[in-house]
């Protein structure tokens, strides 16, 4: 008995040192010299070059794009929360014609490669005249096929009599969507403010083709451009990606429940 | 997965670059008032050329203070596909560079704007350049760029190991023989290390230029058929799939987990082929800082090294044509070639190239890329070269491998590239 548990402790002590592996790479290869990051064979040592952190801020503009980052990621989310249950609510429960065709339609861009939208909704921007700014950069993430779907589910599993209830006590949709169903669906609408956030701050295509004003990136985009063609400082780049994965890092630790609950409950981490 | 990616995304590149011609009618004709405020989109992908952009953008604009010039990076790795989406969107930048294996895609798609007439108006001699390159940019008989830059390939070695061997250090009369023998010497499996790294992931620094010190060839002149099934071109792929056989390169294997480049900066092999452009890489490195210089490739049948550079172009759809067109002449001039020459890239100016080489005299640069380019070879390509780069990694891997004879190989590769060219 005893056995087996100190054996269950010493395989799940060696799972957890190999999910952390790479950051403390990542951390102990901020620290080296060029030569000691890209040598073979490897080595551990770091040389403790604490400098490496304080070029990325000559490098980059580090603390703009950060709160570009946040803006993005922020307005991003909440966005999505709200746009995506009043649509998920919409499928769910109002009756209209074409009902199921719309859904399928709009379950239909799930199967799509996002690549694939790329070109268009650069051209979309490009005509709005909202090319390297802030906009361009919130409102295509502003709405999700994903988040209508996975809060059209949700919604479809609550009881139907609420519903009922409340039209006869004389409440129109839109009071039935914001009092009844938006506190009923807290996970869920949780969830997807998370999966959002993350997927937001690790977006990385999309603010690198359509803003090209090192002020107007976000951080995804602003580190790639630390990568030369023929030369790339990695530990420099290791100490930025660290700076910039604190802060999910932070979020995660203090929220770490609603994650746990939020990836088990959608199945995927985006 | 990456791999299924990057040719999804090339598919899709071609896809919009052929929607953006059919697009785009008619030119604009620019503004006509001379001295009207302009700002000039100028994109480029090496960070570390950066601050030598904005220098030469400062000097432009005080020469030109009606018109400014704003720089902007998007790094490689992503440097086309965003160019595709900005030339598809209509949003290219005015200003851009340009390279080889891009250049005819965006040319005859209608993205540049042909310079031909403002070249002739202004009278740019463009026997101001390296011959190769500017053959390198003639599509159909047209222009629409100007050479900014080149590179060529050259041999790296490492003298402590080289001193250790006792092997005498690279010279210009080093030929294939000579350099095998070397090989010999500076294989030492007990320690690990061998004498170079074979690889096949970039042709332009390894077999292009055996082939042609060889005499064969990559692509016929009109760009219409492969030149693998040549038996001098096998005999140039022989010469590294040899020195896998013979034990003085690792297997593909090994350099797929580790590249070459990071074996030659860890004292692992003691040659590289590579670069001029590796300067910059060999002097930030600590260990190879001291210990690394550069000679010319040995020579086969005849010497031979393969000779790259960008160009600066215009787009079709700028809106400032004429500040654009300024802006170019400015950057393929004399003056800024000499300022290039400082930010360790080799200006394509003939005659600024000196004070590149004179930067860092103890690793021989003069003589090991510089002299090289009366030998000089294009770096092959088509109007659709990407395609066919693509066939070369998937036939040749298997001779490389050792699982197959290369003249079989290269025999199936030549015409599986025929096809592919018969395509474009």
């Amino acid at each position: 008995m005893r056995r087996s548990r100190v054996l269950v402790h010493v395989l799940l002590a060696l799972g957890a040192l190999g999910m952390v592996a790479p950051f403390i790479w990542q951390f102990l290869t901020s620290l080296k010299t060029l030569h000691h990051a890209t040598q073979v064979p490897p080595t551990l040592a770091p040389d403790w070059r604490w400098q490496n952190y304080a070029q990325i801020f000559d490098l980059i503009p580090f603390g703009q794009q950060f709160l570009n980052t946040v803006l993005m990621t922020g307005a991003r989310a909440i966005g999505q929360v709200l746009f995506c249950s009043m649509a998920a609510y919409a499928f769910a429960r109002l009756r209209f014609p074409g009902r199921t065709f719309i859904f399928g339609i709009f379950l239909s861009v799930l199967m799509v490669p996002p690549q694939l939208f790329i070109i268009p909704q650069y051209e979309i921007i490009a005509r709005l005249g909202w090319l390297n700014s802030l906009p361009a950069l919130i409102v295509p993430g502003l709405f999700s096929a994903f988040g209508t779907f996975l809060l059209r589910q949700f919604f479809l599993g609550l009881p139907v009599e609420l519903d009922e209830a409340a039209r006869l006590d004389g409440a129109n949709p839109l009071r039935i969507w914001w009092s009844i169903m938006l506190p009923l669906a807290r996970p869920g609408l949780v969830a997807l403010g998370i999966l959002t956030t993350i997927w937001s701050w690790n977006d990385f295509f999309w603010p690198l083709v359509v803003n090209n004003d090192p002020e107007k990136m976000t951080l995804s985009a602003g580190l790639a451009s630390l990568q030369g063609q023929f030369m790339t400082d990695y530990p420099v780049l290791m100490a930025g990606s660290l700076l910039a994965s604190l802060p999910v890092i932070a979020v995660f630790v203090v929220m770490q429940r609603q994650f746990v609950q939020g990836i088990a409950f959608t199945g995927t981490k985006g | 997965m990456a791999w299924i990616g990057r040719r999804a995304g090339a598919l899709l590149g071609v896809a919009a670059l052929m929607m953006a011609t059919a697009a785009c009618g008619g030119g604009d004709t620019g503004n006509d008032d001379p001295n009207a405020k302009v700002t000039l989109s100028y994109a480029v992908w090496d960070k570390n050329q950066v601050p030598a952009m904005q220098q030469l953008a400062t000097a432009f604009t005080a020469e030109n203070p009606n018109i400014t010039i704003d720089v902007q990076l998007t790094p490689w790795e992503t440097y086309w596909t965003k160019m595709k989406a900005a030339a598809t969107g209509g949003a290219a930048p005015d200003v851009f560079w340009m390279n080889g294996p891009n250049y005819q895609l965006y040319a005859t798609n209608g993205v540049l704007a042909p310079l031909d007439e403002k070249i002739a108006a202004d009278k740019v001699d463009l026997s101001s350049y390296p011959q190769a390159l500017i053959d390198l940019y003639t599509v159909e008989g047209k222009h629409y760029g100007l050479p900014k830059d080149f590179d060529t390939v050259g041999l790296w070695y490492n003298k402590e190991l080289f001193d250790a061997a006792g092997v005498g250090y690279p010279d210009a009369t080093w030929t294939w023989d000579t350099f095998k023998q070397a090989a010999a010497k500076l294989t030492d499996k007990s320690k690990g290390q061998y004498a170079i790294g074979a690889n096949l992931s970039s042709a332009q620094e390894y077999q292009y230029n055996t082939i042609f010190q060889a005499g064969g060839s990559v692509i016929s002149a009109d760009g219409k058929k492969a030149g693998y099934a040549d038996p001098a071109t096998i005999e140039g792929l022989k010469f590294w799939t040899d020195l896998i056989k013979d034990g003085y390169s690792p297997d593909l294997k090994t350099m797929t987990d580790t590249v070459p480049l990071n074996l030659f900066e860890s004292g692992k092999t003691a040659m590289y082929y590579g670069g001029s452009w590796n300067v910059a890489e060999f002097t930030a490195n600590e260990y190879t800082k001291t210990r690394v210089a550069a000679a010319p490739l040995p020579k086969g049948v005849k010497s031979a090294t393969v000779i790259h550079g960008l160009v600066n172009v215009v787009s079709a759809k700028s809106a400032h044509p004429d500040a654009a067109w300024k802006f170019v002449k400015f950057l393929g001039g004399r003056t800024a070639a000499e300022q290039l020459g400082k930010s360790g890239v080799i200006p394509a100016y003939n005659g600024t190239q000196a004070g590149w080489a004179a930067a860092h005299p103890e690793l021989n640069l003069q003589a090991a890329f510089l002299d090289q380019v009366p030998n000089a070879v294009a770096y092959p390509i088509s109007r659709n070269t990407a395609a066919w780069q693509e066939l070369e990694t998937t036939y040749l891997t298997p001779a490389w491998n050792q699982q197959k004879d290369v003249a079989a190989a290269a025999t199936e590769l030549a015409k599986a590239m025929d096809e592919s060219l018969a395509k474009e």
